[in-house]
């Protein structure tokens, strides 16, 4: 019986794994340093990007009333500008990851999540939500724009988040109403905070 | 020569090198401030995570720094490894996210916006498919890749992982790890071979 051909994509992917499977290693200085640094008790350098969280599925059969922020709605008058207004609040049934080495350094996790409506006005071709709940554009939330209200909801756990919008593709765009942070290499985004 | 802290309390005077001890006393040890077991543990698991560091990170002094970090915030947190016999693959979390972290953020810095397929597919390829990549180009190549993706590839087929193995180190489920293994390749492909003929 001939033999059966290989997938191609398993082909391509072991050979290239051939040369990224060359041993890398680190010399004895690294526990040197890494003592050092402990009994320094210095800071750790980099603050982590939580993984995004899985949702139970029930969440979106739960009616939500919605309600615009006077904020909101007076400048939604005014072009240009972008807006923020929670929508509801909703419980889900989360399905927890177990992770012991988050719990020692991220607050705790609620089951309650929070329909977050986010709107931008002005004239573009397109605008896309990102965010650390998408992971930065790893899948960018398209809003939809009609007459230059582009909007979009969608679900936040409790806590802070960092977003902005993408306007066009290419501008990233903080939202003027919403207050801002920039992280240790001066990239600024707007913050909203969900819950109490 | 014993290697359990039981047996050398049995033996008044016989010293006992952290090298002899095993993984589950020397958590305990570091789990109680003593750095010196935490050292013994890194330097018995940083070999197997240091070419998955410097692959995700693309730059191999970057790489030790994020292990550094990583490796603190394991010292940090050793009272929550709940397995002491499977420190190993905790540890692994802490390296992974560690890794996904700096990647996330490094991309922030220069606002890199994930683009879908077509984009790619216009992109120039970066060498042709002979079949004879050089690391520096693949590794170009992988640091083209989303963390997630990027990550999801190195695990399955430069660490040999299983998918149950990435599921448990992620926290991701095996159909999402898949997708993005097969996107990986896809997007991978498109950067090592050859662009389409003018």
């Amino acid at each position: 019986m001939p033999e059966r051909p290989r997938d191609p994509d398993d082909l391509f992917a072991e050979r290239v794994a051939r040369v990224l499977g060359r041993p890398e290693s680190f010399g004895d200085d690294f526990e040197t340093s890494l003592v050092a640094a402990i009994r320094a008790d210095r800071p750790i350098r980099f603050r982590l990007v939580p993984r995004a969280r899985r949702f139970s599925r029930a969440w979106w059969k739960t009616p939500a009333s919605i309600r615009i922020s006077p904020i909101a709605a007076t400048l939604l008058l005014a072009a240009g500008v972008a807006a923020l207004a929670v929508v509801g609040t909703l419980q889900s049934n989360r399905r927890g990851v177990t992770d012991p080495y988050s719990v020692a350094t991220t607050a705790p996790v609620h089951d309650t999540v929070t329909l977050v409506r986010f709107v931008f006005v002005g004239r573009a071709k397109s605008v896309s939500l990102v965010g650390d709940f998408n992971r930065w554009g790893a899948e960018p939330v398209p809003l939809i724009g009609a007459n230059g209200v582009w909007t979009a909801s969608i679900p936040l756990p409790n806590g802070r988040h960092e977003y902005a919008f993408i306007v066009d593709g290419a501008h990233w765009t903080l939202d003027p109403l919403a207050p801002s942070s920039s992280d240790e290499f001066d990239t600024k985004s707007s913050i909203v905070t969900v819950g109490t | 020569m014993p290697n359990r802290i039981g047996d050398a309390a049995a033996v008044p005077g016989s010293p006992i090198s952290v090298h002899d001890r095993s993984d589950p006393d020397l958590v305990a040890a570091a789990a109680r401030g003593n750095v010196d077991a935490f050292a013994e543990l890194s330097r018995r698991y940083r070999d197997t995570y240091s070419r998955f560091a410097v692959r995700m990170v693309g730059d191999r002094d970057e790489a030790e720094d994020v292990m550094q970090s990583a490796f603190i915030r394991a010292y940090r947190a050793m009272d929550q490894c709940r397995d002491p016999n499977r420190f190993g693959a905790w540890l692994y979390q802490i390296v992974a996210n560690e890794c996904r972290s700096w990647v996330i953020r490094r991309n922030r810095r220069g606002r890199r916006i994930v683009r879908d397929e077509i984009q790619l597919r216009d992109a120039p390829a970066v060498l042709s498919g002979d079949g004879d990549e050089t690391l520096e180009d693949v590794q170009y190549a992988l640091q083209q890749l989303d963390a997630d993706q990027r990550e999801a590839f190195l695990m399955k087929h430069v660490e040999q992982l299983s998918y149950e193995e990435m599921a448990e180190i992620t926290g991701d489920g095996i159909s999402a790890l898949k997708m993005r293994v097969k996107r990986a390749c896809a997007r991978l492909r498109l950067l090592l071979e050859e662009v389409h003929d003018a």
